[in-house]
């Protein structure tokens, strides 16, 4: 295959709008955008809430330096500070930029775009549409992408980097069409592969596929991670599926009930009792079910959350999207019965470290989005600077990979790098004596990480959960795919997403037992207090002989002083 | 408490997966596996197929990404119905199957199989690009990014309800005309074309309609209805296809195809007289030289039998034509109304 100037690795907001700046960048270039599934059904459309940017279109005294301190005050200020500078000064042109091609999003009564408040955001500025803003976002990217001619490979699932030196030389993935392993040489690729939270399997709001398979592809070629210990947890996951109810049900005066009956967050936050900090609220929860008083069932442990008392009128007029989650994945009337629900991972601080340009250690190599870590987040993301995040560092690594490819001599990927790759691929296929089930594994991965690495954290849970993990990737080895079709083999697929999975687990337990303090949402009941002193750094991971080995990073300063973070 | 604990033992059902298989390496044809396994109250129909490939056979395959609804991965055919397996519940599927106790699962039909449940999607992405299912901004390059286009309430309401497609393919699977003529634009790309066609930001308007109205366009459609009763959003895709057809008979006139024509000489008709003039509805709708070519010999055989319609001029206007007019202009208006209502939440 002809060399590509930019290989793009996921089709989500990052690597779509990436895509889009590459190509307005320099229309020479030859740019390809691989994804595992189409464009359109990416993880990017999950996103409800909406994208910040001080657009002073609702509060009028807005301004790009107060989104910028309410990030790092959020980030619990871990974030480097000029890459939020960086997020949201650039926030209010790509949001413009978005309506300019096409996003509907809702109107003021002015007809300029419509604002909201968020969670510790100082004004409404979350721009959205209605509750489907992430999903308008995707379409709307997909659509100009299409509108380009960008050449997509889709339903390629990303193997491995090839590596030559201190080099990439492209790509080598697996088309699920047909089940063969194809090699994208390269002059720069870009990873866009979304977060690893779905680590947390049936504990977590994410899609079947945010197994983080970009990160785990740079890790393995020894690119460095950078904060995996930050997993923010929402409080009111289902209890079946992990996935979200919105904060809109206890905003409308929900309650959560304990196995006793009891409106338990009176315990925890007296005044602001159910509407209490999102990782106040979960560690509130938590600690009721780990204290037994949570509801059994075989699906785990959970509690209530009542909407009964607010009446059937209320529930279907302004909790509709809720009442049909439950009725579709719970089987649960609200109007009738409370909403089983409990805590849930929804989203990856950490990921590929980067600079600003999305440039990772690695020569050629960049991220963007929730798979890279800038850090824009820091110890904790806000609400509404997720999709920000995936569109300005998404354009931001288009161009600069595009302005730097002429810098990198075209790569070539040998024959022998590609047999070793389908190599690695048929060992699995081998029927052999033992064997161990990949689902049964991937429930185990997730039940000790939501256990030993879940919203508390304590020394000897964490040594207890590294070392399930140690365990989970040795029976790994014995897992077999029972599928033997080279045509769209989901079973290869989950296994290969699994040893993915493995691998960054192994990163966030590290660094969550390195951190010795509470910050943002890593808490550790042994380390209760953040420790500036000790611990105002970012952690990596790098892989060196198969062991994460453990290093720092300064987190640059420049506008705020550290402060403790109160609301 | 104990009431409520009690009212959360779950149930459990036996329940049977009839379950479509086709592998393209191996199999000369498709054929079905059954799959029981006990389903309890909340299930969904994708939580059982996860269930069946993690612990009886990892072979089937099937696309599943969300498993929230809104991704529009897991579209399928669940006991003869496109829909998303990941929004049905089992139960409420055991009270639909044609054999008690087994659900019928199956792909989506209309788009080329790949295996098992899993179908190719690309014919549905290369309509989209063919019909230019996006926006081309009238917002100059320069300008990009620096200022918002202003869009009154009124104009994103033609288009919120529109905007909710996740294009699962329901309707691709669900359409009559598609299952006969594979080229037909299809519904989910007409209500996208629809969409961006009343998106005062789009400068390409008059180019995606002209596309529109040729050969397998909007003109095909049979409203039949089962896009819009198959939609696992609730959006009026025959809203959208019926306004597309106005948008093109009002700014292009009814010169574009014999569906167009045809439609145009049918209203003309009803509202001059009250019922068709037959005779020369063909030459209307296709013109002479299709009518003398392809009718000659029919309306040899009807003369034959005496079973010509009345010339024209014969043609009286039905009895109480006049309160007819004023009722016909009256419901053309509410047509109108309801039109833009529609696409209003």
């Amino acid at each position: 295959m002809k060399p590509f100037d930019i290989v793009i690795v996921g089709g989500g907001g990052a690597g779509l709008y990436a895509a889009m700046e590459a190509m307005k960048t320099n229309p020479a270039l030859n740019i390809a955008v691989l994804s595992k599934v189409y464009p359109n059904r990416s993880h990017t459309s999950a996103a409800q809430g909406g994208a910040n940017a001080a657009l002073a279109n609702k509060a009028k005294d807005d301004s790009v330096e107060m989104h910028i301190f309410d990030t790092i005050k959020g980030s619990d200020y871990l974030a480097d500070q000029d890459a939020v500078d960086v997020l949201c000064s650039e926030a209010p042109k790509i949001i413009r930029e978005l309506e300019n091609i096409g996003t509907p999003w809702s109107r003021m009564e002015d007809n300029t775009i419509a604002q909201r408040p968020f969670g510790g955001a100082g004004r409404p500025r979350c721009c959205y549409c209605a509750d489907k803003t992430g999903h308008t976002i995707l379409q709307t990217l997909y659509e100009q992408c299409l509108r380009k001619g960008v050449l997509f490979f889709n339903e390629y699932f990303a193997l491995n980097l090839s590596v030559h030196g201190s080099r990439s030389r492209g790509l080598i993935a697996m088309n699920m069409k047909t089940g063969k392993v194809e090699a994208f040489p390269a002059k720069t690729v870009i990873f866009a592969t979304g977060g690893y939270a779905k680590m947390y399997w049936n504990r977590s709001s994410n899609a079947a596929g945010n197994t983080g398979d970009g990160q785990a592809i740079a890790y393995r070629a020894g690119i460095p991670m950078k904060d995996m210990e930050f997993v923010q947890f929402h409080p009111t996951g289902l209890r079946k599926s992990g996935l979200l109810v919105t904060e809109g049900a206890r905003g409308e005066g929900g309650y959560l009930i304990n196995k006793d009956g009891e409106r338990f967050m009176a315990r925890y936050a007296k005044e602001k009792m159910e509407l209490g900090p999102r990782d106040l609220v979960s560690r509130s929860i938590e600690t009721e079910i780990l204290e037994g008083r949570g509801f059994d069932s075989p699906a785990g442990k959970y509690i209530h959350l009542d909407l009964r008392h607010l009446g059937a009128d209320l529930i279907k007029s302004r909790l509709p999207q809720i009442r049909e989650m439950s009725l579709n994945f719970e089987g649960v009337d609200p109007i009738e019965e409370p909403i089983p629900i409990r805590p849930t991972a929804h989203y990856s601080m950490g990921g590929i470290d980067t600079d600003n340009f999305g440039r990772t250690v690695m020569d050629g190599v960049y991220a963007a989005g929730e798979c890279a870590c800038v850090s824009v987040h820091g110890a904790n993301r806000l609400g509404g600077n997720s999709l920000l995040d995936i569109l300005v560092f998404g354009r931001i690594a288009g161009h600069t990979a595009a302005e730097e490819a002429g810098k990198f001599e075209p790569g070539s990927i040998s024959e022998e790098e590609l047999r070793e790759s389908v190599e690695e691929i048929r060992t699995r296929m081998q029927p052999s004596g033992h064997y161990e089930r990949y689902g049964a594994l991937r429930e185990e991965l997730g039940q000790t990480l939501a256990l030993n690495v879940g919203i508390f954290r304590e020394s000897s849970l964490l040594h207890k959960g590294i070392q399930d993990i140690a365990e989970l990737k040795e029976r790994f080895k014995k897992v077999r795919v029972f599928d033997s079709s080279d045509v769209f083999n989901t079973n290869l697929q989950q296994v290969l997403e699994l040893k993915n999975m493995l691998d960054l687990a192994e990163t966030v337990a590290v660094g969550a037992l390195a951190r010795e303090e509470s910050r943002g949402s890593h808490t550790r009941i042994d380390f209760p207090v953040r420790d500036d002193e000790k611990w105002h750094k970012h952690t990596l991971a790098t892989l060196v002989d198969g062991k994460a080995i453990p290093g720092e990073k300064p987190v640059t300063m420049g506008r705020y002083e550290l402060q403790e973070r109160t609301y | 408490m104990t009431e409520i604990i009690d009212q959360h033992q779950e149930g459990k059902r036996d329940v049977t997966f009839r379950v479509f298989r086709f592998n393209p390496q191996v199999d000369s044809k498709p054929y079905f596996d059954d799959y029981t396994i006990s389903a309890e109250r909340g299930i969904t129909v994708l939580r059982s197929l996860n269930y069946i490939k993690e612990h009886v056979d990892a072979t089937l395959s099937f696309r599943a990404f969300c498993q929230a609804g809104i991704c529009g991965s897991c579209g399928m055919r669940v006991n003869g119905i496109s829909k998303l397996a990941c929004t049905s519940q089992v139960w409420d599927e055991l009270d639909k199957c044609r054999e008690p106790g087994i659900i019928r699962v199956e792909p989506l039909r209309s788009l080329p199989m790949i295996k098992d449940l899993i179908v190719d999607m690309d014919p549905l992405v290369d309509k989209m690009t063919r019909y230019s299912n996006w926006i081309d901004s009238t917002m100059p390059l320069a300008d990009m990014g620096k200022k918002e286009f202003l869009i009154s309430e009124e104009e994103f309401q033609q288009y919120d309800k529109a905007t909710d497609c996740i294009l699962c393919a329901s309707c691709v699977s669900e359409c009559s005309i598609l299952r006969a003529n594979k080229e037909y634009v299809s519904p989910a790309v007409l209500l996208k074309s629809y969409r961006m066609n009343v998106d005062s930001r789009d400068g390409i308007h008059d180019l995606r309609l002209a596309e529109l109205v040729k050969d397998h366009g909007v003109w095909d459609c049979t409203h039949c209805y089962r896009c819009q009763e198959s939609c696992v959003k609730s959006i009026p895709i025959m809203e959208a296809i019926h306004a597309i057809r106005e948008d093109a008979l009002e700014s292009r006139g009814p010169r574009d195809t014999s569906g167009a024509k045809h439609a145009e000489a049918f209203m003309e008709d009803i509202e001059k007289k009250g019922k068709l003039v037959e005779a020369t509805l063909p030459i209307r709708t296709n013109g002479v030289v299709w009518t003398l070519r392809n009718l000659l010999p029919m309306a040899m055989k009807m003369i034959v039998k005496r079973r010509t319609p009345p010339p024209p001029p014969l043609v009286k206007s039905a009895k109480g034509i006049k309160i007819f007019r004023a009722m016909f202009r009256e419901m053309t208006e509410h047509v109108k109304q309801d039109h833009l209502k529609s696409h209003k939440k």
